[in-house]
């Protein structure tokens, strides 16, 4: 399912910083976000007891997983709930596909769902004749805009309220030049009342699956999956078979993680059990694999799937507020998106929009490796033969010289000497992508080990 | 082979070492359960009434009311002017539903509300304003202790309902009242 793109990360990003006021802008409203969640956090004193726990009882579930998946269908089953096995986004789309087809369904409205956004699905469906609505605020702001999420928890982050104001006016009927955003969002709350109260199916994604009762978790603060999941007879919802938690335990300890990590709230406004159909109704519980099978097979990338999406390690991430979700070249952006989707940039450069500081491992409510991770996919591409243009040719260099203490020695004394006595016009050209936004640094006379040898060798 | 087969045979293997359950085993934080329930619901936007708290929500349902407003209530006390319909669309005028809540959780301010205590799923996310009644001494410090009560058996549908809904995907402002209840008032009897 890779994305056929030319532009890379870096050169997407450049797009994005060219105002320069709207990304600092982006990466304060973000910053913001992790500001909320380092309160919230700081609230509880078993915090990071919490993270621990959220890890633990995830790779429990991973290293179990199979049995889990097969006690929550039997489970469900009991419950009168339909389960579907699909093992790619292509199987999933025809799964729901023909679940809607055999009611006739026109309208599908839809909360919010990354795996939906991964199989592809609302493309799909509309070639088949059926209407999708995204029932998601911010979900629905970028689908009327025909953009894809710009990031996991706030898919809209990227836009400015004049520029929903006039997208609003356009598509909706609000008020021109109006961007009051509580004008807005009441305006969007009549416009989507409609489409609620006139769908004949609804479909939600999966927080968390609970193997020993057969219920899935879905946590929304708008309260849109319930809107939807509770009116037309006919409720649909997809998940990844990572979702899976074993018991309602487990669930406590990610519910009192997940919005906190997320927002900084203590937990979502709503947070929904579905254990069953409504009375005389049809629910289906959709389960996908689409390659996350093939990364239980290695150590480190099966543990990017602890990951709950918080999105608190996209928040955090220096290079994602500067850049901007459309440059990661995956529909996942930031640390995650890197960790889980590197494979399917085919500019082979997300692996690098990461400066491995670790601020996402950091905050990570069930502590996901992330910059393990990041690195390891940079040794895959390495390995792979994939190395971005450039790269493949100096890095083999670069190691050869740092790998040598002689030839270290020597290429540093070269470069003090340059650093002192060239002009800078003639060293910049050296220092690449680096220095175009960078002053080369001033030079030391001599090396730190020779200023070490001399005053501190005693 | 079906993908469910396929896809247990792949998990036949992982790399992941077999990790055993985990257990939690966090002290619940019990000092003044009411009050910290209290401040929480304020913080998430919603309101607490704990004096007289049923005599004052007949009253208010009453001049609700008379004042010509579309009130569904599920608690017995307490008499709203619409019935529970079949079809939820039905209510898709109603501007207050007054629900029975089982039990209230501290650290987040949330009320834990099944099908049977709403009469009908969609009742507490359709309404415009939502009156939830819960009593006192359910409530309990955190979401350890709220799962370990809950008995899904008994139930096809429940939700932690924390505050009414809100949003901010719009640079971020927060703004009460998205799809569901525009307001919410817990009364503590």
């Amino acid at each position: 399912m890779a994305t056929t793109t030319t532009a890379n990360h870096a050169e997407k990003a450049e797009i994005f910083c060219r105002d320069e006021a709207r990304v600092d802008w982006h990466s304060k409203a973000l910053w913001l976000l992790r500001q909320k969640r380092d309160r919230a956090a700081s609230s509880l004193p078993e915090w990071e007891e919490l993270r621990e726990l959220g890890s633990e009882y995830k790779l429990h579930t991973l290293s179990h997983l199979g049995e889990y998946l097969e006690q929550f269908e039997a489970n469900c089953i009991k419950q009168g709930i339909q389960v579907h096995w699909a093992k790619d986004g292509a199987e999933h789309n025809r799964i729901v596909h023909e679940i809607l087809a055999k009611h006739q369904v026109k309208k599908l409205v839809k909360s919010k769902s990354m795996l939906t956004e991964e199989c592809h699905l609302n493309p799909y469906l509309e070639q088949h004749g059926i209407e999708v609505i995204d029932t998601d605020l911010g979900e629905r702001i970028i689908q009327l805009n025909k953009q894809p999420p710009s990031h996991i928890v706030v898919p809209a982050i990227h836009l400015k309220k004049e520029e929903v104001g006039e997208l609003f006016h356009e598509k909706i009927g609000t008020e021109k030049g109006a961007s009051d955003p509580t004008y807005l969002t009441r305006a969007a709350r009549q416009h989507l009342r409609e489409h609620f109260l006139s769908a004949d199916a609804a479909m939600t994604g999966v927080n968390m699956a609970i193997a020993d009762q057969g219920a899935i978790v879905v946590c929304t603060n708008e309260g849109n999956a319930d809107m939807g999941g509770n009116l037309p007879s006919l409720t649909l919802h997809s998940m990844g078979i990572d979702k899976m938690v074993p018991n309602m335990e487990a669930a406590s300890v990610l519910l009192r993680t997940l919005a906190r990590n997320a927002i900084g709230q203590p937990i979502t406004t709503y947070s929904s059990f579905y254990h069953g159909p409504k009375p005389g109704g049809e629910m289906h519980v959709i389960i996908v694999d689409n390659g996350r099978t093939k990364a239980l097979k290695d150590k480190l990338l099966a543990e990017s799937l602890k990951c709950i999406r918080c999105g608190g390690c996209i928040n955090t991430c220096p290079v994602y507020r500067r850049s901007g979700g459309y440059s990661y070249n995956y529909f996942i952006p930031g640390p995650i998106g890197i960790a889980v989707g590197a494979q399917e940039d085919n500019t082979n450069t997300t692996a690098w929009a990461c400066t491995l500081c670790g601020s996402c491992t950091y905050v990570c409510p069930t502590k996901v490796p992330l910059d393990k991770i990041i690195a390891y996919q940079r040794r895959l591409k390495a390995e792979q033969g994939t190395l971005p243009y450039g790269k493949d040719r100096y890095m083999p260099i670069v190691g050869k010289v740092m790998g040598s203490a002689t030839l270290f020695n020597c290429a540093m004394s070269v470069a003090r000497f340059s650093l002192r006595n060239l002009p800078n016009a003639m060293l910049k050209p050296f220092s690449g992508a680096w220095g175009k936004y960078r002053e080369l640094p001033k030079a030391p006379k001599t090396s730190f080990e020779a200023w070490y040898n001399k005053n501190r060798s005693e | 082979m079906s993908s469910k087969s396929a896809i247990l045979a792949a998990l036949d293997s992982v790399a992941i070492a077999k990790h055993e359950m985990p257990k939690v085993a966090i002290a619940p934080r019990l000092d003044d359960l009411v009050g910290q329930f209290d401040a929480s619901l304020k913080a998430v936007g919603g309101s607490l009434v704990k004096d007289n708290a049923i005599e004052a929500l007949q009253q208010q349902v009453a001049a609700l009311v008379a004042e010509g407003n579309q009130v569904i209530s599920q608690v017995a006390e307490v008499s709203g002017n619409r019935e529970t319909p079949e079809d939820p669309h039905a209510l898709r005028d109603i501007n207050y539903a007054v629900i029975q809540g089982e039990l209230a959780v501290a650290e987040n301010g949330s009320v834990w509300v099944t099908e049977q205590g709403a009469g009908i799923r969609i009742a507490p996310f359709i309404c415009e304003n939502l009156y939830l009644v819960v009593k006192a001494d359910t409530i309990v410090a955190n979401m350890h202790e709220a799962l370990k009560l809950i008995n899904l058996q008994d139930t096809g549908y429940g939700v932690f309902i924390s505050g009414p809904s809100k949003t901010a995907d719009i640079e971020q402002a927060l703004v009460i009242g998205a799809h569901g209840a525009c307001t919410l008032t817990v009364y503590l009897v």
